[in-house]
């Protein structure tokens, strides 16, 4: 430990303030660094002197002022309702409550963005947007293609397979045994309007479109 | 509180006020001379003690009597000394109050003036908290918790003010009073 630290210490320790702790490390540098041992005695030595100054000095009432000031105080009449000021709180109440506050709001904050997925605005979009209906079935080539932009640079990689039988797309339970290949997905900014189309395939599988 | 103050304090809220000189008689020249102490100046000193009678006459049925009646007026003071010290409104309260009782008593008698003079010296050199925070402490001996509690602030920042003002003193003791030293070193 170095001087630095414990001349720190020093007043409250002058004091006997210093906690338990501190006040073992500082006694076992003060065994051997004689320049903090004369740091404190000179604390020592101006607070004993200084509290035997005060000592010497006690101003009391001229006991006429005394009894007027008596007088005055005992002719008002003693407030008998709690105080209830602002002041009266304590401040550490008010720093505990701003910071509930602070907590709570930011709690609130972080809430409010996990639990509304910004997905959600965009799905009903896209479930407006869609004409399929629960009970209906689509060909691919009517899934594909609708509302498919002519300019789109994604096109669906088609399965040869899937593509023999008519695959349907649909909302609902379908009347009967179906193969969902496709799926189409329409994001619409709120903001700006815009509009991007995703098809995917069974595999969820992509492919740029060729010129 | 001891059993004294709690019946003189109920005597009061009772509606017997000639009570209460006989409750804060034993704490007249403490409250006086910690405010001398705090505002060196003898007039001003009397104002807030008189406002501290005032105030605690008036909220005295608001005293927790839990709590220890000297430190509720030392508390009372410090408000007090503070109000005065930002020139709130007080001040016209305190002004009135001192324009009525301006006689003066030829018994009044400050003991020690060239040694108070030197104390207040050393007292000038430190800030207003620290000068609270070191009267409290280590002139009237109320504990760090007690002068936290006076103060209405926390026991961490009490022990950081208090460090400061006995730092402070011991330089300016040092300085001003060598001959004190004398051998320390």
């Amino acid at each position: 430990m170095n001087c630095s630290r414990v001349r720190k210490w020093i007043p409250l320790y002058a004091g006997a303030d210093l906690s338990a702790r501190k006040t073992r490390s500082l006694e076992k540098h003060l065994e051997r660094c004689p320049d903090c041992g004369a740091e404190l005695e000179e604390l020592k030595t101006a607070l004993v002197s200084v509290r035997a100054i005060a000592d010497q000095e006690i101003l009391d009432w001229p006991e006429a002022e005394w009894k007027g000031l008596m007088a005055r105080v005992q002719a008002e009449k003693p407030d008998r309702r709690p105080v209830t000021l602002p002041g009266a709180i304590p401040k550490k109440a008010w720093a505990y409550g701003l910071a509930i506050i602070l907590i709570a709001g930011i709690a609130f904050l972080i809430m409010r963005s996990i639990l509304s997925p910004p997905a959600a605005p965009l799905l009903s979009k896209f479930v407006t947007a869609t004409p399929v209906q629960p009970s209906r079935s689509l060909k691919t080539d009517e899934a594909t293609s609708f509302g498919y932009p002519r300019n789109t640079p994604f096109k669906v990689q088609r399965e040869k397979a899937a593509t023999a039988d008519r695959a349907t797309l649909a909302a609902g339970s379908a009347p009967e045994k179906t193969t969902q290949n496709v799926m189409s997905m329409t994001l619409v900014s709120q903001q700006t309007g815009l509009k991007v189309h995703w098809t995917f395939n069974r595999n969820f599988e992509w492919e740029e479109k060729k010129r | 509180m001891d059993e004294k103050e709690t019946r003189l304090v109920e005597l009061v809220l009772g509606g017997q006020t000639n009570a209460f000189e006989p409750l804060v008689t034993p704490y007249r020249r403490l409250l006086l001379t910690l405010a001398y102490r705090l505002c060196r100046n003898v007039e001003e000193a009397k104002e807030i003690s008189q406002e501290t009678m005032l105030r605690a006459f008036r909220y005295l049925g608001s005293f927790d009597r839990k709590r220890s009646f000297k430190n509720w007026l030392l508390q009372i003071e410090m408000n007090v000394w503070r109000s005065l010290g930002a020139r709130t409104a007080d001040e016209g309260t305190l002004r009135e109050l001192a324009a009525q009782n301006t006689t003066e008593d030829p018994g009044e008698r400050l003991m020690g003036n060239e040694v108070r003079e030197k104390l207040l010296a050393c007292l000038d050199g430190l800030s207003p908290r620290e000068r609270e925070v070191f009267l409290l402490r280590d002139i009237e001996g109320r504990s760090i918790k007690e002068t936290a509690g006076v103060l209405r602030t926390s026991e961490i920042s009490v022990r950081v003010h208090l460090s400061r003002a006995r730092a402070k003193i011991r330089e300016l003791v040092k300085e001003r009073f060598p001959g004190l030293m004398e051998g320390r070193r």
